[in-house]
């Protein structure tokens, strides 16, 4: 009974969000039609609370050396590399809370199932990056997928969001689909679907290991892995799965959109990044897997080089700011994916510190757009013309997060650039670095339209009311943003820390 | 020393944002006052500076962060001073109280951001010449890049969108085509530190280095700019307020130069050896094709846009030259042009206040309304075209001579560049300032005050003690070049052997 309770402990965080979304859908049914934001302060209460849990439990698996616990039989592993996603996706269901808070507009929506839906959705992240467990990770992935669907779908009276919703819904369930056929191909193939068993069991009786089947026939391994990374290419939008991307990030609610171009992706990659690290690139795995998992790397360093180039392709022609956004962060999964393609240690770490610079700069980046939605009543980047003197902090700081976004130094996205050009150079992957390199030249030109439209036009004639909890918060991020990209050191020790803890071997030479 | 010289520009901008923007008064103070005690520092610093060492000089690190993988390599705050540097440093730190004080008159909106941005370029140029990082040389020249987007983007002229998104886009590219390059470089060489990487760069395998050359070459060949790149350079002068152009001109495209010879030459020697040539004829086209552009100008400050040109294209010779004169000459030579055409460009700025044209033919005549004018124009002009006894001559003159020993073709196309600067800032000079009054308004232009006269004095006085004692500033080069030049003997008697090994092999 004892180690029941104990492992109870483990899972407090989820425990106390689990609850907590609970408490705001019954609070919010009892108190029907008075202020929503009550609830939107119980929320945000119940998010410190959970952070506060985490960052204990942070403590505590940072000083163990980044050792995993496992709960509830193996099906829930709680080790730095999940803490550190689900602090950073804590704060940014916190952000998302404040910019519902802050957006007059969304507030007629404001009502309390839109911050239930957020909870829930924080939940099922929580348990996709904290599991071994295929069928747990599916579970979160289809947990977060559900409250996505309806979050996007919120504003149901607009044709826009209803179609985002639907579209949504059809390219999810069509991936769900392909991902739990190969899951099941996997199960069936292996006898399990512990990704710790599969990676290192050596075949001498059941569960089979990889190795086992790969010496015995590649092909039907091989396809089902395929089909699981192709699900999760969908969740974060790697081309060729980015179709409903543009289409539902620009029909969503904004501060919707933020949660699903931030929270929602970065949880894609690190299950992405756990899936990978765990059957190829696990201490002790066999050679025959290890050299497959080259192969997978290359065909990620394709799938990578692809996506930047195809979503800042895209993005260069957008007039609506919330799309070119969405094309950019197309763009950026193509980054990221350079990190995973490296198949390193050092290249996942890197790819867990451009996803928190990530978190950083997108957040800024939408709530700005959020704040100029509410001003100009438009998306359009031509709508902000001269804007920049009318709002000059929420722009000043708009700047840090676009040439963040462009990845110049002195932000933190130029950091989160440097590490993964290094690690892509120290990996082998010259040609990616190359790439990466033109695409970012590529970038500037759109991301800079921005600042362009807001400085380098003559004042605009409408007035920017001034709104100082909403401009301080942006500036918080800001500040976030170029200190975090000249002091490195906090995230990348947080970083390393999560990507010793997944147990990935250091690359034999 | 030298972290208070790179960050108190930086310091000086925080302050300026605490300043309310209706009080100019007060944000020209403490923005000239900024820029001033850095110059004093620049001074002092240039005057303790001991030229016969090429070791770098007061140094001063501090670790900042590591980049892991197979080999975990420290990359720090390391700044540092030698006599590649020294020059540059000092010309930047001693140029910038006047280019703060030249704003004063063309700059009237938005002062506070104008001034901000401005201090924030100072410490990314003074931060792209002491870096002795590569990594950390690589912060400062992006952070240098983006102030320059605002103050062309905003205070500049009619075209400067099209001007200063051809100039971002331009330089951006070069920039991560070098990225590329050093993260290889340090990835390769296991090092960040530029002395270890300068040791250790020859080492790695001929092909590697000429492809880092390349990437390098090309970043800074854009900055230069050298041809085929030179076109931003000629939108961007135009476009760009005074002040913008002064600090183009006197620093920012010295810095492309400045890399070209720390980097490019300084690192790959071998490379260096094997691409001089190219190198050499695109500077001398470059001679002769901005003068000829620069002929058929009508506006005058696009006309000194595409001398720079012409002049950059001197430096790059006199460089690739790769003798011991010539890479003199063309440092000192970086300095001049900084020198003269930055007081060329202030002196247009002063004449656009009150005519409100560039134009040349809108003007004749002024040196009867504006005595003082013209004679400031006539020394900018004399110093530019190499005039014996002014700065322009030492450098063009170290630079002929260090071309002539490498390559005789080349000097002798640098010769006819010499004919042509004369023939077009001289008759430009003449339509300007000399000959009768046609237009009525140049006939009541009130002539300089004292600020704009306080502006051209202390360019003067340096334009003519380079001229006359030009030993004090070339000594402080000795160490530096001397070693530089050493490196490069040993790279060519290495490729010498390597022809005369495949000869025999044969």
């Amino acid at each position: 009974m004892d180690r029941y309770l104990a492992d109870l402990g483990l899972i407090a965080p989820e425990l106390v969000l689990t609850l907590l979304s609970l408490v705001v859908l019954v609070w919010d049914l009892v108190t029907k039609g008075r202020d929503s934001r009550q609830v939107a302060y119980l929320s945000l209460a119940g998010l410190g609370v959970v952070a506060y849990l985490l960052l204990g439990q942070w403590g505590d698996l940072a000083a163990t050396g980044g050792k995993a616990e496992t709960v509830a039989f193996g099906m829930v592993t709680i080790d730095a590399f999940g803490t550190f996603f689900k602090l950073f996706t804590v704060g940014s269901l916190a952000v998302v809370i404040l910019f519902v808070l802050a957006d007059r507009r969304e507030r007629k929506h404001g009502i309390g199932e839109y911050y239930f839906l957020l909870l829930g959705a924080g939940i099922g992240v929580f348990f996709m990056v904290s599991t071994n467990n295929l069928l747990l990770l599916m579970l979160g992935l289809e947990l977060l997928s559900l409250a996505s669907y309806s979050l996007a779908g919120f504003h149901k009276s607009e044709r826009r969001s209803a179609e985002a919703s639907m579209k949504y819904v059809i390219f999810g369930g069509l991936s769900a689909g392909i991902m739990l056929y190969g899951i099941s191909l996997l199960y069936g193939l292996t006898g399990t679907i512990d990704l710790n068993e599969m990676g290192i069991a050596d075949g001498s009786g059941w569960p089979v290991g990889l190795a086992a089947q790969f010496a015995q026939d590649p092909v039907p391994v091989a396809v089902a892995i395929v089909l699981i990374l192709a699900g999760f290419a969908y969740k974060v939008s790697v081309v060729p799965f980015h179709f409903w991307t543009p289409d539902v990030y620009e029909g969503a609610p904004t501060p919707v959109t933020t949660f699903l171009a931030v929270a929602s992706k970065a949880a894609g990659f690190a299950v992405l990044l756990r899936f990978v690290g765990a059957l190829f690139l696990v201490e002790g795995v066999d050679s025959t897997v290890a050299a497959y998992g080259e192969r997978i790397g290359l065909l990620i360093a394709i799938l990578a080089a692809v996506t930047m180039t195809l979503g800042n392709l895209s993005a260069l022609r957008q007039t609506s700011m919330k799309r070119m956004l969405a094309y950019s962060s197309i763009a950026h999964a193509g980054y990221v994916l350079m990190g995973l393609a490296a198949m390193t240690p050092a290249g996942f770490s890197a790819a867990m510190f451009y996803l928190a610079a990530y978190y950083f700069m997108n957040l800024g980046a939408f709530g700005f757009l959020l704040y100029f939605e509410g001003v100009n009543k438009s998306e359009d980047i031509d709508a902000l013309k001269g804007m920049g003197w009318k709002a000059p902090v929420v722009s000043i700081v708009m700047v840090a997060f676009l040439v963040s976004l462009t990845g110049l130094p002195p932000t933190v996205g130029f950091y989160g650039k440097l590490l993964l050009f290094y690690e892509g150079v120290d990996a082998g992957l010259g040609w990616l670095v190359l790439i990466a390199a033109l695409n970012s030249v590529v970038s500037l030109f759109y991301y800079f339209r921005i600042a362009k439209a807001l400085f380098l036009s003559e004042p605009a004639e409408r007035e920017a009311e001034p709104q100082p909890f909403f401009t301080g918060f942006l500036a918080l991020l800001g500040v976030g943003t170029i200190l975090f990209g000249i002091y490195t050191e906090p995230l990348q020790n947080w970083s390393e820390t999560g990507t010793d803890s997944l147990g990935i071997a250091e690359a034999s030479e | 020393m030298l972290t208070l010289l790179v960050f108190l520009p930086l310091v000086g901008a925080l302050l300026c944002l605490l300043v309310p923007s209706s009080n100019r008064a007060l944000l020209r103070m403490v923005a000239l006052g900024t820029s001033v005690v850095v110059a004093a520092m620049g001074v002092v610093l240039f005057a303790r500076f001991d030229g016969a060492s090429a070791e770098a000089q007061y140094v001063a690190s501090a670790a900042w962060f590591t980049l892991p993988g197979a080999g975990a390599i420290p990359i720090r705050m390391l700044l540092g001073v030698d006599g590649l540097s020294i020059l540059m440093a000092a010309l930047t730190a001693v140029l910038m109280p006047i280019v703060i004080l030249s704003s004063w008159g063309h700059i009237g909106e938005r002062v506070k951001e104008f001034l901000v941005w401005m201090l924030v370029m100072e410490t990314g140029m003074l931060g792209v010449f002491l870096a002795l990082d590569l990594v950390l040389f690589y912060f400062f020249w992006e952070v240098s890049l983006v102030p320059l987007y605002f103050i062309v983007g905003i205070w500049g002229g009619e075209k400067r969108l099209y001007a200063t998104v051809k100039f971002f886009l331009y330089t951006l590219a070069g920039s991560l085509v070098m990225l590329v390059g050093v993260i290889w470089l340090v990835y390769a060489a296991g090092t960040a530190d530029i002395a270890a990487l300068t040791a250790r760069a020859s080492a790695l395998p001929s092909e590697t280095q000429g492809l880092l050359f390349g990437a390098f070459a090309l970043a800074f060949a854009i900055k230069v700019p050298l041809l085929p790149f030179h076109t931003w350079l000629a939108d961007a002068h135009t476009e760009a307020p005074t002040s913008g152009s002064v600090v183009l001109a006197g620093v920012l495209l010295k810095m492309g130069t400045y890399g070209l010879l720390r980097f490019g030459i300084g690192m790959f020697p071998t490379a260096a050896v094997a691409w001089a040539p190219l190198f050499m004829g695109l500077g001398a086209v470059g001679i002769v094709y901005g003068a000829l552009l620069a002929m058929a100008q009508n506006d005058v400050k696009r006309l000194i846009a595409c001398s720079s040109v012409s002049h950059l294209g001197y430096v790059v010779l006199g460089m690739f030259a790769l003798t011991q004169v010539g890479l003199r000459g063309s440092v000192i030579q970086m300095v001049n042009h900084g020198l003269s055409t930055g007081l060329l460009f202030l002196l247009i700025g002063m004449i656009y206040e009150r005519r409100h044209t560039r134009a040349i033919d809108q003007f004749g005549g002024i040196a009867q309304s504006m005595p003082v004018f013209a004679f400031f124009f006539v020394f900018a002009v004399l110093s530019s075209v190499a005039l014996p006894g002014l700065n322009g001559f030492v450098g063009e003159y170290m630079i002929l001579l260090g071309t002539f020993q490498a390559s005789p073709f080349w000097a002798s196309i640098g010769v006819l560049g010499v004919i042509l600067g004369a023939v077009y800032l001289l008759s430009a000079t003449r339509r300007l300032i000399f000959g009768p009054i046609v237009h009525a308004a140049n006939a009541k232009l009130a002539d300089l005050n004292a600020r704009e006269i306080g502006l051209c004095v202390p360019v003067v006085v340096l334009c003519v003690w380079i001229g006359v004692a030009p030993n004090l500033f070339l000594g402080k080069l000795d160490g530096s070049i001397d070693a530089l030049a050493e490196r490069l003997d040993d790279a060519r008697v290495a490729a010498a052997e390597a022809q005369a090994d495949e000869v025999a092999a044969r």
